[in-house]
């Protein structure tokens, strides 16, 4: 039995090179679309993921910007410049802290194997607290000669427990207490030491990039960092929610651009079923002289034309998004490459809501494309497309 | 029965004014089988689309049965297209996605009604089609093809089978089979009228009506 649905079917398999041209142009820009979109939400839930990692509340550093936060805490990089340690007697004095640890973060570059050590201080005796998900080859570090590797840093160095790990720019020689497993995140990276052995290490013997904070009631945040801040001159308190913000603030600007081109894209596209529906149209007149000769209204003739431009959409749309499903890899690699910061992980996900929003898209999109064309052909005089 | 009192049909083409009919007055009835035949330009098709509510007259009335369809709305109109009408186009106009079976279907997808396979079949084989119902056009002979068009033409129980040179593009043996069922149709009670160039098929009609210059020639 012909349908409405299987009458616009045929005429699309008509043309079928036009038809398959027109339809992956419609899947390329929903299959972009669908990436941005997924990018962009596994880029929130994956620095949520990161932040919550580092299993601290906020991060007290000297005045400054909070950009400088968020990059220390999420890829290592190194402020300029140092809180006393003394601070930490207020901090630790403050009502509601669990924990403060000072941090202090550096890097040093290994020229003989060409690459940098990220050098991160902090009390040994809280990462038990903070990282609760580690699961550590070996041990925490006890003293101040020994060091905890990342799992990158001790797969670069192929370093197991109880090897050595020296840094010739610092000139020292430690000893690997432990590993820490696989986490997929910036942790992998990091060369863990005692804070006084950094310190000395780095040369900044009381003082610290920043000191880490858990509390014990994540919902008095807000009237900790207040008391904090009245009380302790100099200093600036940032929490995780503040870092996201500023880090998706950074990455704003450029997920608008990916977006305003995914979508410049999506309506060229949408031209492109516009413009093929419309030569189809032009060559069927007089088959559309002879259905409207044979009974059929305008109506009927605008819903064929609809139909067709709907599933050229719908299937363009769904066969985008499992191309960029099984591209996420590449896609992922390169906006990796292309972007300063990206948290850890997969971040371009099937994910079904984004999946039917993107199609949901395409289909309004390919309805309005489908419009003008349905709309010219249901105008087409009977008895002058017979005439031909 | 279907009466055209004076109708008249004038049309603009560029900047000249065509009168294509300048008041034609014609009684069918019912079951007749009728040839119009007349030289190009006569006004015949336009005739002919007049009688299938393609067109409307510019004067005149169109009466089926008593009730004139001439400045009926086109919803009306498409109604009596369904119901009523079935036409046959000397080019056939088949659908070439679709099969023998579907295309003979086809008007029924417009008037909302379920194609019943046995129907489909019995047109099929009224036509002598019954063994090509799953071919596609592309693989069927001219004669075929219009053969298809015909039952397309039945397929919602028309009063009346409006036919547009359906011969035309037929050499003399398929022209014999179609002028063949158009006569075994009539005799069914079908009214029946054909356009034809063809003198010979003219003869053998009921009823030639002969048009020129837009009127119909005593």
């Amino acid at each position: 039995m012909t349908s409405y649905l299987k009458l616009a079917a045929k005429n699309i398999l008509r043309h079928r090179t036009r038809s398959l041209l027109t339809m992956l142009g419609i899947a390329a820009s929903v299959g972009v679309l669908f990436a941005v979109l997924s990018f962009n939400k596994g880029f929130t839930e994956g620095l949520a993921v990161e932040l919550e990692r580092t299993g601290l509340h906020f991060m007290i550093v000297p005045s400054g910007c909070a950009h400088e936060v968020a990059a220390l805490v999420l890829h290592g990089a190194v402020i300029p410049k140092f809180l006393d340690t003394g601070v930490m007697e207020h901090v630790e004095g403050t009502a509601g802290i669990d924990l403060a640890t000072p941090i202090l973060v550096a890097q040093l570059p290994d020229q003989q194997r060409g690459k940098i050590d990220l050098i991160y201080g902090i009390e040994m005796n809280v990462l038990e607290a903070i990282k609760p998900g580690w699961e550590i080859t070996g041990t925490i570090p006890r003293h101040e000669h020994e060091v905890l590797l990342g799992y990158e840093v001790a797969q670069h160095d192929n370093l197991q427990p109880g090897d050595h790990f020296s840094s010739p720019a610092a000139g020292v020689d430690l000893i690997v207490a432990g590993i820490v497993g696989y986490s997929g995140s910036q942790d992998d990276a990091f060369v863990y030491l005692p804070i006084q052995t950094a310190q000395n290490l780095l040369g900044y013997p009381q003082s610290a990039t920043a000191i880490g904070v858990k509390v014990d009631d994540p919902t008095r945040i807000g009237a900790i960092t207040e008391s904090l801040t009245s009380t302790v001159p100099g200093i600036q308190i940032v929490t995780m929610g503040e870092v996201m913000n500023s880090v998706s603030n950074l990455a704003a600007a450029a997920r608008a651009l990916s977006l305003a081109i995914v979508l410049i894209a999506i309506l060229i596209s949408a031209v492109g079923v516009m413009n093929s529906i419309l030569m189809a149209v032009f060559e069927r007149t007089q088959e559309i002289g002879m259905m409207r000769a044979v009974g059929a209204s305008r109506w009927d003739i605008f819903r064929i034309i609809l139909n067709e431009t709907t599933i050229l959409a719908l299937v363009g749309g769904v066969v985008g998004i499992v191309l960029s499903t099984l591209g996420a890899r590449l896609i992922e690699a390169f906006v990796r490459s292309v972007m300063p910061f990206v948290p850890s992980g997969d971040l371009i996900r099937f994910d079904p809501i984004v999946a039917l929003g993107s199609v949901a898209f395409i289909f309004v999109i390919g309805l309005c494309a489908g419009i003008y064309p349905a709309v010219k052909a249901s105008k087409i005089n009977p008895v002058e497309a017979i005439k031909g | 029965m279907i009466e055209l009192k004076h109708i008249e049909k004038t049309y603009r083409r560029g900047v000249e004014t065509v009168r294509a009919l300048r008041g034609v007055n014609l009684t069918i009835n019912a079951g007749e089988l009728m040839a119009i035949v007349g030289p190009s330009g006569a006004g015949k098709t336009t005739l002919l689309h007049i009688l299938g509510c393609l067109d409307q007259p510019t004067n005149g009335d169109v009466l089926f049965d008593g009730v004139n369809t001439a400045g009926m709305p086109e919803s009306q109109l498409v109604k009596i297209r369904r119901e009523k009408i079935g036409f046959v186009f000397q080019q056939f106009y088949l659908i070439p996605g679709l099969s023998v079976f579907d295309n003979i279907a086809l008007p029924l997808l417009f008037s909302k009604k379920p194609a019943q396979r046995k129907k489909i079949e019995q047109l099929a084989e009224m036509v002598g089609l019954e063994h090509r119902l799953n071919h596609a056009p592309a693989q069927l002979s001219g004669g075929e093809m219009q053969r298809t068009a015909i039952a397309r033409g039945l397929v919602n129980d028309p009063a009346i089978l409006l036919a547009d040179e359906p011969t035309g593009n037929l050499d003399t043996e398929n022209s014999e089979k179609i002028y063949a069922i158009l006569r075994r149709l009539s005799n069914e009670g079908l009214t029946t009228i054909m356009i034809t160039h063809n003198p010979e098929l003219a003869a053998r009609a009921e009823r030639t009506v002969k048009i020129r210059d837009g009127l119909i020639c005593p």
